[in-house]
């Protein structure tokens, strides 16, 4: 498309005379000139030429002189560059006009290849702003694109704590940070029935819009199968079955799946390629949670999951994380790695459980010291009490 | 990160070098990709010189490994590092892909038995 210049001037020559001097540039659709005779002119061909990048105005009109247009221009058309055309000398006029907005200026008589080396300038000028709007009206779809994941992954997962303030016999609490860019993370808890607890966690590989897209699929098909009452195992099947259709882009997700038997504390879980959870002992005691070795959920479509089975004492816990703790950096890219995550867990062991996961999150942020968190930071802790 | 290739016979040997992040996988993916719609069909991924591996750098290796098993084709993995290899023993990606200590026993899967390899 032609650069787009509009030329303002009640005197007929300057007209006659670009229209001789840009004749080859017009012709090969390189410039595209519109004419007005006045600035009231100027105003309504600005208004119905949508695309003008340049104006060329004298300065000394009838209806309304070129000072007054440029103070119009430079409200409503900011993206518009102007050059001004005034007598040579004239400089309190020119310094007006350089206030009111007008990008420069060129005197009378024109020299035409002044005249051209100023139009090119201005142009340059012209596009590269727009260029430059462009660019940022991308960049603020681009975080309005995030807010958006932020919001999906914010909405989905439960947040009132207590959640089951009725029950005496189990106490649960997470907490999640996401990451700027939002990875896929999320946890979950329900009663499946009055004695049957289900929590989950899980981790959607990627990040944005569709990790966060692929988590809310994932965590309501895991929480509608659970629902039916099915062992660990079983549901972990039937979820990677549907979510490898869904699989775009070969996008998985990590899910860990207990249930809690509410009365008797024994806990019966599956898992999905998930870190592995801690079983934080009654007096301090911590060990990781016996591997099921499954693998992600949505890689495969026939994947089978094993389940285990273990008995909680009254003040045992299981805690819950995803790598965003672990793989926490500090300035040095250094990991927060599991050795740190155990000896932050050997402090608080027998803190109230919102302060367990509280403590944790310190801990990691302390490390950090400020680096930039690259993944979600998500932690699930559950307490049976007897 | 850094991506480099080397070509054994048929076999294409694609060397990563730093980290494999959420950021630098998406140029893994490009290449991959790239390679399998230029007809690739052998690819072994030495990991002798990666650090670190995240979710989205599995997912690009299993969306390589769903379009070569379409192809016809197949990928293997080799030196990975213990961190890594516990990586994917979490993710149960061990049990899908074959993994190899050494580059040696990576190349003879694909019935590549040469003098030792040379890195560009």
């Amino acid at each position: 498309m032609p650069t787009q210049i509009l030329v303002v001037d009640d005197e007929p020559d300057l007209q006659l005379m670009i229209s001789q001097k840009f004749r080859k540039q017009v012709r090969e659709q390189v410039l595209h000139f519109e004419y007005a005779i006045s600035g009231v002119e100027a105003l309504q061909k600005l208004q119905s030429h949508g695309e003008v990048d340049v104006v060329l105005t004298d300065i000394n009109m009838p209806e309304m002189d070129g000072l007054t247009l440029l103070a119009k221009i430079n409200e409503q058309y900011p993206l518009v560059k102007s050059v001004i055309v005034s007598a040579y000398g004239d400089m309190s006029n020119i310094r007006t006009a350089l206030n009111r907005g007008a990008y420069d200026f060129v005197t009378k008589p024109i020299d035409f290849d002044n005249l051209e080396i100023t139009l090119n300038k201005t142009m340059q000028a012209a596009l590269t702003h727009r260029q430059a709007v462009r660019d940022h009206d991308q960049l603020l779809a681009l975080q309005q694109e995030l807010e958006v994941a932020r919001k999906i992954q914010q909405s989905i997962v439960p947040r009132k704590f207590p959640p089951f303030p009725e029950r005496r016999e189990f106490e649960i609490h997470a907490e999640m940070i996401p990451a700027r860019d939002v990875g896929g993370d999320f946890y979950d808890f329900f009663l499946i029935d009055d004695n049957r607890l289900g929590f989950v966690i899980g981790d959607v590989s990627g990040k944005g819009v569709p990790a966060a897209l692929f988590m809310a699929v994932s965590k309501t098909l895991l929480k509608a199968t659970a629902l039916k009452g099915l062992p660990p195992e079983e549901c972990l099947q039937q979820v990677n079955r549907i979510l490898h259709l869904e699989s775009v882009a070969a996008m998985f997700v990590t899910i860990f799946y207990g249930i809690l038997n509410t009365r008797t504390g024994e806990v019966e879980y599956a898992n999905g390629g998930h870190n592995p959870p801690y079983l934080l002992r009654v007096g301090g005691h911590i060990e990781a949670l016996a591997g099921t070795g499954g693998l992600v959920l949505g890689a495969m479509r026939n994947t089978t999951y094993q389940a285990k089975k273990i008995t909680l004492q009254a003040g045992d816990g299981i805690f819950l994380y995803t790598d965003g703790v672990t793989e926490a950096v500090d300035e040095q890219n250094e990991q927060f790695t599991e050795t740190r995550l155990e000896e932050s867990l050997q402090r608080s062991a027998d803190a109230f459980l919102p302060h367990v996961v509280r403590n944790t999150i310190d801990a990691v942020q302390k490390f950090s010291n400020g680096a930039p968190q690259a993944d979600d930071i998500t932690l699930l802790a559950l307490k049976y009490l007897g | 990160m850094e991506i480099t290739q080397t070509q054994h016979d048929d076999l294409l040997v694609v060397h990563l070098n730093g980290r494999l992040d959420a950021h630098t996988a998406k140029i893994f993916e490009d290449r991959l990709l790239l390679l399998i719609a230029q007809g690739r069909q052998k690819i072994l991924v030495d990991f002798s010189k990666l650090d670190y591996i995240s979710s989205a750098g599995l997912r690009v290796l299993l969306l390589a490994a769903r379009k070569l098993s379409e192809a016809g084709g197949k990928i293997a993995l080799c030196c990975l590092k213990p961190m890594i290899k516990t990586v994917f023993d979490i993710a149960g990606f061990s049990a899908i892909f074959p993994i190899f200590s050494t580059f040696e026993e990576g190349q003879a899967v694909f019935g590549v038995v040469t003098a030792p390899h040379t890195h560009n």
